[in-house]
């Protein structure tokens, strides 16, 4: 192994020393890296050897995730043949240790220093000296002042809390010996293809990417690993992985094992490719650096509509739009010549940025961070430059000035979006109304699947509505059983964001005396002391004299319509009404100010005594603003909703009760007076509307109910089919294929940019601060870069234009990172945001170059990209690793073997779902809420006094549970849990490389998380349905989740498994039953609850292998 | 010890560890998992916690740390700082000399006048040394020789979201590392059943429900996700998925997890594997946290006397007070960093409604807390934080006399409290003027008070840095940050 730098040669040596020292020692010590592995930790020892500092200087700086193998590895960023190259070896000592004060800013620099460029490096300074004279180590003032014994003299400076090894002394020594050579930072020199390296391995190679890799190989004297198409198993898992982002079926590898065609590898990826998959799984990676999010992100967090953004994205990879475009556009496809609404979306991913509308902030200070947050992101996705350190001063490391900084700010700065803005659901300005550009092909069968469904609804089964109505009349009969009213003694009514507006009358009555939007009242009570259980909350509302024609309300009677003009169509004349949006309770101990979230009561049934159609009471379950329950004014006397609990509460032990009425409807539609009642015995309401109550009555008179008129049976087959709960899975499908038909023919709404009408003018802010303007900035290209030969003028478009031409020397390369990072989990260059001098020196400069050149060659297709270097023989190699091979380079930065790493997070759930068969391949739309725990928003939200969305998570149902994680609504404040302990990130800012860690978190979501347990047993179930014999189906299963068979040992393992769940579960029919109940969807009930349960657990073992969550 | 030959050591350690139990459940990983596990197997070699390299720099004076987080800004015109000025000025326009022409926030900005608003209530000389502190905070008046009141600090955000993620994050802006965050990846976990960084929510009864708070403020930020805080709620599921799913128990669990770690471990030496075993390891862990969490949140083997004196919030899960006694014991188990945030300080309306309520929220309960560490021997190296993102102003927001009337946020001068490992107590820092609007003695930057908690651990927060963006990231940030060593011991 050759090692450029003696601390790392010591490294290994040490290592090979403790290799060396009893082969018992040996084994022991391959075991403990392979315990250390999970990130954080090989960096982690890295650091206790002390060599953090050189460490981050000549590796890689972005020192997390796979970063954690530092301590072992060679050093692949080094030469082999031994020569320095300036770039590579001396550039980074400087840069880190010297640039800070002798760097590109000229404010921070230090005795007029400058030792970024040889010019200056090389003159006389003030003070005589010469800080490098080329040849001369002992006339370079710098050598002098690194090695002085003098501390106060010494460089770094003690302050600076650098310090130089003696490998990189003598590094900078030789470096002047050799004539001190600078050359310009190898990612600002645009790309050239170099001669293909001659190999002697002529037969491993199977295209251009395997020549370089191969070299570089036998230059360290490592062979590569065994290919991976001898095992064909693993070849169709990593491609269907890496392309699709879902693994093959049990049949799909077989059918490509057995494929005997030489073509077959390439057939498949071009499967593969053109797979409407592929688009998803791309998009990802785009999605984390574009920071997409469903929410503002900043304070309250409100909801905002860019799925439409998404769908372009999925859509631009499907149609392998080439990548020069898909920029183009993106940045600037407004201004394109007649863009269509299709360029128009594009436009949103520099409006994916955060926003606020928390009140009281200063809109110019907002507008900058908008902008900053836009430069950022542009430096980090596309052109791997750290823009953002250049906001407060020049940049410290790249030729970055302040003033390019603004320019660059300046072409973002021209959108006509304000200070404050986005809330109500509504997006932050400026939006267009468009439809989808998404080419998914599933109307026809979208409109056909709605047929059928709704004729189902509209044909129920008798015997079935009949057996609901004998349910209701049950009902019925039981109403009002033993009930007692028990007017509650009120302690406290608070509410959000007002201290005032409210009485409390006789301790009883909560009378609002000055009305508004958007209000919850939370009303504290004391129960009555009674041992009979409490069984539900009734709220009455009275007519009250304050209130318009003396009505329940302040608001318009007819209700709907919320948030629009407060008081154009105010009929004063007319009974004043409310609509109560959501009612929530708790029962404490003690008395709380607020219902306290954590011991919400679940409500079973929610009645009321009169109703609007479109305001029905169950609606007051739903916390949303946007429905809710209102009162037929037409009533007369009081009003009132009871909500019966699922389990009555015990006043001995929570004698205390907080209920929060929600009015969150806008329009004033708050109420005027009510009261809380607890009740025991049964509520004697019915959520059943009168003519259905008359009906079913006059069943029990006559107790004949087959003498129903056809009119009368049409009319209860209506109602069971529109309200019933076993017809509720067919309304639900139903909701969602409209929702679908709808996304796919209508207009929506999603965030643009454009030019304002007056752009505002952009300054250089002193220290970035947007109160401290100074110079007046046009738009304008970094200079230090090489620029456009045309003038394009000066708007997006020319930074566009700029940022895609062949001569920029970073978007390529970034852009062949970028993608080999997501087939191999890290990049060529391992800093994929950060091409500058502070970043990773390339561990293959020609290759990357090569690859950059090639893809601009080929008109930027990006899939010619990926399908040349999943074709390469480096692709396929098999990933095992020997103990040498993890010990000589564990982070694979070499790629003497195939690449294996966790799967993300999003893969994770995704290959679950199609593994369990539940998965619903439907591309792009609107995001979805599965299954998450508990109300996370609404505990850190603001909640009952906003009309921002997504305050108050309300979870989806239907095939909305089993769409793929990218289409996850993605609330940055509260993520989704079960996605962010596997690292994805918040999306509050731009990540172009998620680290990965592994923590038990993790472990507590695959177990038990509902998604995964519910897809445990409907991978069961698949098992089930398979033909054979335990082993047969338990074999078919492993592999429909691995990729490949069990061998004997594991199928030993799972039989016994089952054996013994089989025994457990015989035993206890309960806890079998009970392990059946998670989740939504149907269970197939032919299926032996025991047999059915022993087999879920056995799935469950499946989908936790270590193996179904790793990408071999 | 040579750091290689410490690092032989502890290879050493390790591999008998792994081969003497198999010892793959007992292995440590990630943050949640301390390299302590050997410490029943191996008594000899004394158990390291899986910090970082060199750390901690110098000897800490405090293992832990408890951040009781006032979240949205407490009127330190009205609790701490008090100025007889105030009263004597009361309903007058503040001098302009006072108030300067430093920028407010969009909601007062507007206003025609500015009265000052004397406090809200009366207080008292405390302690040994006199402390002023309000009759709004009965309690704490009695803890006022343990504490150390700091009113000197100050910020340059006005608004709460970038405040707030500034003083728990070090940045204004999203995307950086939570101070629980940097101290769990310094220092490492002491606990083998815990997470290192637990975070906990509670509503006040000032404000109903308070600003929205954000996962980012006990987030990692750009380090590795597992150096994140983790969540603890009420009820059954303390921790998020902890509860085994409907129909498995125990038992069932513990074989099938045997099961699973035979299937990884196979496969793992098959394919040389390190990433298997590390998972085998984690499902370990969260194993373990089933039963330790359970139990860490079961307060029914507290004396009453316990429970009497945290107050009768005590018994509603979720509230300030009942998170107050589960910070105690986590701290008891070691948990390095135990941050509670308490919303609901944020008064610009009716503060003389709202302020009462919610001084009761904390007021008894973290004086019970102090005192219960103390009793038990663990105030002693655990830092105390009582904090917030910024005061409020001495001027009213709204009319004077109006009920509604409240204040607005305040970020040139506000006051925080630490007490415990390393600072001390019965003393006050930092001096404001006579409107306590501006600093008049010893400015105490939010970034000096990072550096000062971080000191406390033992870490000299210059060079404590991660590389992200081209540059070495630290909490204290790019401008000179100082330790306040005035109130430490």
């Amino acid at each position: 192994m050759s090692l450029a730098c003696p601390i790392e040669r010591s490294i290994a040596a040490c290592n090979n020393a403790l290799l060396a020292t009893t082969p018992v020692l040996q084994q022991f010590t391959v075991q403990l890296k392979m315990e250390f592995l999970p990130a954080p930790h090989l960096s982690l020892i890295a650091e206790q050897f002390m060599l953090r500092d050189f460490v981050t200087q000549s590796m890689p700086r972005f020192a997390i995730g796979c970063g954690a193998w530092l301590v072992t590895a060679i050093s692949v960023t080094s030469a082999a043949d031994g020569k320095l190259d300036f770039g590579r070896d001396i550039r980074p000592i400087l840069a880190d240790n010297c640039f800070r004060c002798h760097g590109p800013d000229a404010k921070q620099r230090q005795a007029g220093l400058r030792l970024d460029l040889q010019e200056d490096a090389t003159k006389r300074q003030e003070s005589g000296l010469i800080a490098v004279v080329p040849g001369d180590v002992a006339k370079s003032a710098l050598i002098a002042r690194i090695m002085t014994a003098d501390k106060s003299e010494r460089m770094p400076p003690a302050d600076s809390n650098k310090v130089l090894s003696e490998a990189q002394k003598d590094l900078l020594k030789r470096w002047i010996q050799e004539g001190a050579g600078y050359a310009q930072h190898w990612s600002f020199i645009p790309p050239q293809k170099a001669p293909l390296p001659t190999v002697a391995n002529q037969k491993w190679v199977r295209n251009e990417i395997d020549r370089f890799v191969l070299a570089r190989l036998e230059a360290e004297n490592l062979p590569p690993s065994a290919s991976a198409s001898t095992d064909r198993r693993t070849l169709i898992r990593r491609l269907s992985l890496d392309l699709t982002g879902l693994p093959p079926s049990a049949e799909e590898v077989e059918a490509f094992v057995s494929d005997v065609d030489p073509k077959a590898i390439e057939r498949l990826a071009d499967r593969l490719l053109k797979s409407p998959h592929f688009g998803e799984r791309l998009a990802l990676d785009w999605l984390d650096a574009a920071r997409y999010a469903d929410t503002n992100g900043f304070s309250i967090d409100g909801g905002r509509n860019m799925w439409l953004w998404r769908d372009w994205v999925i859509q631009a990879f499907n149609s392998n739009m080439p990548y020069d475009r898909f920029l183009l556009e993106q940045i600037a496809g407004d201004h394109l010549p007649n863009p269509t609404p299709s360029m128009l979306i594009a436009t949103g991913f520099q409006r994916n940025n955060m926003v606020t509308h928390e009140g009281g902030t200063i809109p110019e200070e907002n507008l900058t961070n908008y902008n900053v947050d836009r430069v950022k992101t542009l430096g980090e996705a596309v052109l791997g430059l750290t823009l953002a350190c250049a906001q407060c001063h020049d940049h410290k490391y790249d030729p970055i000035t302040q003033r390019d900084y603004y320019q660059l700010f300046a072409f973002f700065n021209s959108v006509s979006d304000i200070g404050l803005d986005g809330n109500a659901g509504k997006n932050p300005r400026p939006e267009l109304q468009a439809r989808t550009v998404l080419q998914s092909g599933d109307q026809p069968q979208v409109e056909a699947d709605l047929v059928r469904l709704k004729k189902l609804l509209a044909h129920p089964d008798p015997a079935a509505v009949t057996a609901w109505a004998s349910a209701q009349k049950q009902e019925l009969a039981e109403r009002g059983q033993s009930l007692a009213l028990h007017p509650l003694e009120v302690l406290k009514v608070s509410t959000p964001n007002r201290g005032a507006g409210w009485d409390i009358e006789s301790s009883r009555y909560v009378k609002i005396t000055q009305a508004s939007d958007l209000v919850a009242y939370d009303v504290s009570l004391k129960l009555p002391t009674t041992t009979t259980p409490i069984t539900g909350i009734r709220v009455v509302f009275h007519p009250d004299d304050a209130a318009p024609g003396g009505g329940w309300g302040y608001g318009p009677s007819e209700g709907p319509a919320r948030r629009q003009s407060k008081t154009a169509d105010k009929k004063p004349d007319l009974k004043g009404n409310f609509v109560l949006t959501a009612f929530s309770a708790s029962a404490d101990a003690v008395a709380g100010d607020q219902v306290n979230l954590n011991q919400l009561l679940s409500v079973r049934r929610v009645t009321a005594n009169s109703w609007q159609d479109a305001y029905p009471p169950e609606n007051c379950l739903d916390p949303r603003n946007e429905n809710g329950w209102s009162p037929a004014v037409d009533h007369e006397g009081n009003v009132h909703l009871t909500a019966t609990f699922k389990q009555p509460i015990d006043a001995t032990q929570t004698p205390y009760a907080t209920v929060q009425v929600n009015f969150g409807h806008g329009r004033s539609q708050v109420a005027a007076r009510f009261e809380m009642i607890a009740i025991t015995g049964n509520d004697d309401g019915s959520p059943l509307p009168a003519d259905i109550i008359t009906l079913l009555e006059k069943d029990t008179v006559e107790k004949n109910a087959a003498a129903r008129s056809p009119e009368e049976i049409d009319r209860l087959s209506t109602y069971f089919a529109n309200h019933a709960d076993s017809t509720r899975r067919v309304r639900t499908n139903i909701a969602n294929l409209e929702e679908r038909l709808a996304v796919l023919t209508r207009e929506f709404p999603t965030m643009v940019m454009d030019v304002a009408a007056k752009p505002r003018d952009t300054f250089i802010l002193h220290r970035g601060d947007y109160s401290q303007p100074t110079d007046k900035v046009e738009p304008g290209l970094p200079g230090f870069l090489p620029n456009l030969s045309e003038s394009v003028g000066t708007n997006r478009l020319a930074l566009a234009r700029w940022i895609v031409m062949r001569e920029n020397p970073l978007t390529a390369r970034v852009a062949v990172n970028r993608a080999w990072q997501m087939l191999f989990g890290v990049g060529l260059v391992k800093t994929s945001a950060d091409f500058g001098t502070q970043g990773e020196y390339p561990s293959h400069p020609q290759l990357l170059d090569w690859l950059a050149v090639d893809l601009m060659d080929c008109g930027w297709d990006q899939k010619a990209l990926i399908r040349k270097i999943v074709l390469s023989a480096t692709y396929q190699q098999s990933s095992a690793a020997t103990p040498e091979l993890l010990a000589r380079d564990p982070a694979n930065r070499l790629m003497a073997r195939g690449p294996r790493f966790r799967l993300s997070a999003e893969l994770i759930r995704d290959s679950a779902l199609k593994t369990s068969g539940l998965f619903v391949p439907r591309v792009g739309g609107p995001s979805v809420n599965p299954y998450t725990p508990g109300d996370l928003w609404r505990e850190i939200s603001h909640y009952g006094s906003t009309p921002a969305t997504a305050q108050a998570f309300v979870q989806d149902h239907g095939e909305k549970l089993y769409r793929r994680s990218l289409y996850t609504f993605w609330k940055r404040t509260a993520p989704p849990p079960n996605m962010t302990v596997f690292d994805a990130p918040n999306r509050e800012t731009c990540v172009v490389a998620r680290p990965v860690t592994t923590t038990p978190l993790q472990a507590l979501v695959l177990l038990n998380d509902v998604q995964f347990v519910e897809a445990a047993r409907a991978f069961a179930e698949q098992m089930l349905h398979r033909p054979g014999g335990d082993h047969e189906r338990l074999s078919w299963g492993f592999e429909e989740a691995t990729s490949r068979p069990p061998g004997d040992g594991e199928l030993k393992v799972l039989t016994a498994a089952l054996n013994r769940e089989r025994k457990r579960y015989g035993a206890n029919q309960q806890l079998a039953r009970e392990l059946l109940s998670a989740g939504e969807s149907p269970r197939d009930e032919r299926l032996s609850i025991v047999e059915h349960a022993a087999w879920a657990q056995v799935a469950a073992l499946i989908l936790n292998l270590s193996e179904t969550v790793t990408r071999n | 010890m040579h750091p290689f030959e410490e690092l032989q050591t502890t290879l050493a350690r390790r591999a008998f560890l792994a081969t003497a139990s198999h010892g793959l459940g007992a292995m440590a990983l990630a943050s949640l998992l301390p390299a302590s596990s050997a410490r029943a197997a191996d008594s000899t070699l004394k158990p390291k916690s899986n910090n970082i390299a060199g750390l901690p720099h110098f000897a800490p004076t405090a293992k832990r740390v408890l951040c009781l987080f006032q979240s949205e800004g407490f009127s330190h015109v009205d609790l701490f700082d008090y100025k007889p000025t105030l009263t004597k000025h009361h309903g007058e326009e503040i001098p302009p000399s006072i108030k300067g022409t430093q920028r407010l926030t969009g909601m007062t900005s507007r206003q025609a006048k500015y009265p000052v608003v004397a406090p809200l209530k009366e207080g008292r000389a405390c302690g040994q040394h006199g402390t002023w502190i309000s009759d709004f905070l009965p309690h704490t008046q009695t803890i006022a020789d343990d504490i150390c009141i700091v009113k000197s600090m100050h910020t340059e955000a006005i608004n709460h979201d970038p405040a707030i993620t500034y003083m728990n994050t070090g940045n204004q802006q999203p995307g950086y590392a939570s101070m629980g965050a940097w101290v769990n990846y310094g220092l490492g976990s002491e606990n083998e059943n815990l997470p290192a960084f637990i975070a906990m929510v509670s509503q006040g009864s000032g404000k109903n429900p308070g600003q929205p708070i954000f996962s980012r403020l006990w987030g990692n930020g750009f380090l590795p996700s597992s150096h994140q805080g983790v969540g603890l709620r009420p009820g059954a599921n303390p921790v998020l998925y902890l509860a085994n799913p409907p129909g498995t128990d125990r038992d069932q669990r513990r074989a099938f997890l045997d099961d699973l770690a035979q299937l990884n471990r196979q496969r793992a030496a098959e394919l040389g594997d390190p990433e298997t075993l590390a998972r085998i390891a984690a499902y370990e862990m969260a194993y373990r946290m089933q039963s330790s969490v359970p139990e860490l949140t079961d307060l029914t083997g507290e004396s009453a006397a316990t429970l009497e004196a945290y107050g009768p919030d005590v018994h509603r899960p979720g509230s300030y007070a009942a998170n107050c006694l589960i910070a105690r014991r986590l701290l008891e188990r070691d948990v390095r960093f135990v941050q509670l945030f308490h919303r609901g300080w944020d008064q610009h309306i009716a503060i003389a409604r709202q302020l009462p309520n919610q001084c009761r929220d904390v007021d008894q309960p973290t004086a019970a807390l102090l005192n219960d560490l103390k009793q038990r021997g663990l105030l002693k190296d655990t830092l105390v934080l009582f904090n917030t993102e910024f005061g409020r102003t001495v001027f009213s927001q709204g009319q004077l006399g109006d009920p509604n009337m409240g204040r607005d946020h305040h970020g040139r001068c506000f006051t925080v409290w630490l007490a415990g490992g390393g600072i001390r107590g019965g003393m006050e820092y930092g001096r404001t003027d006579d409107f306590c609007y501006n600093i008049a003695e010893n400015p105490v930057h939010l970034h000096d008070l990072h550096a000062t908690v971080l000191h406390c651990l033992g870490i000299d927060h210059e060079r404590f840095s991660f590389p992200f963006r081209g540059l070495d990231i630290r909490l204290t940030g790019v401008e000179k940050a100082r330790v306040v060593k005035e109130i430490l011991v």
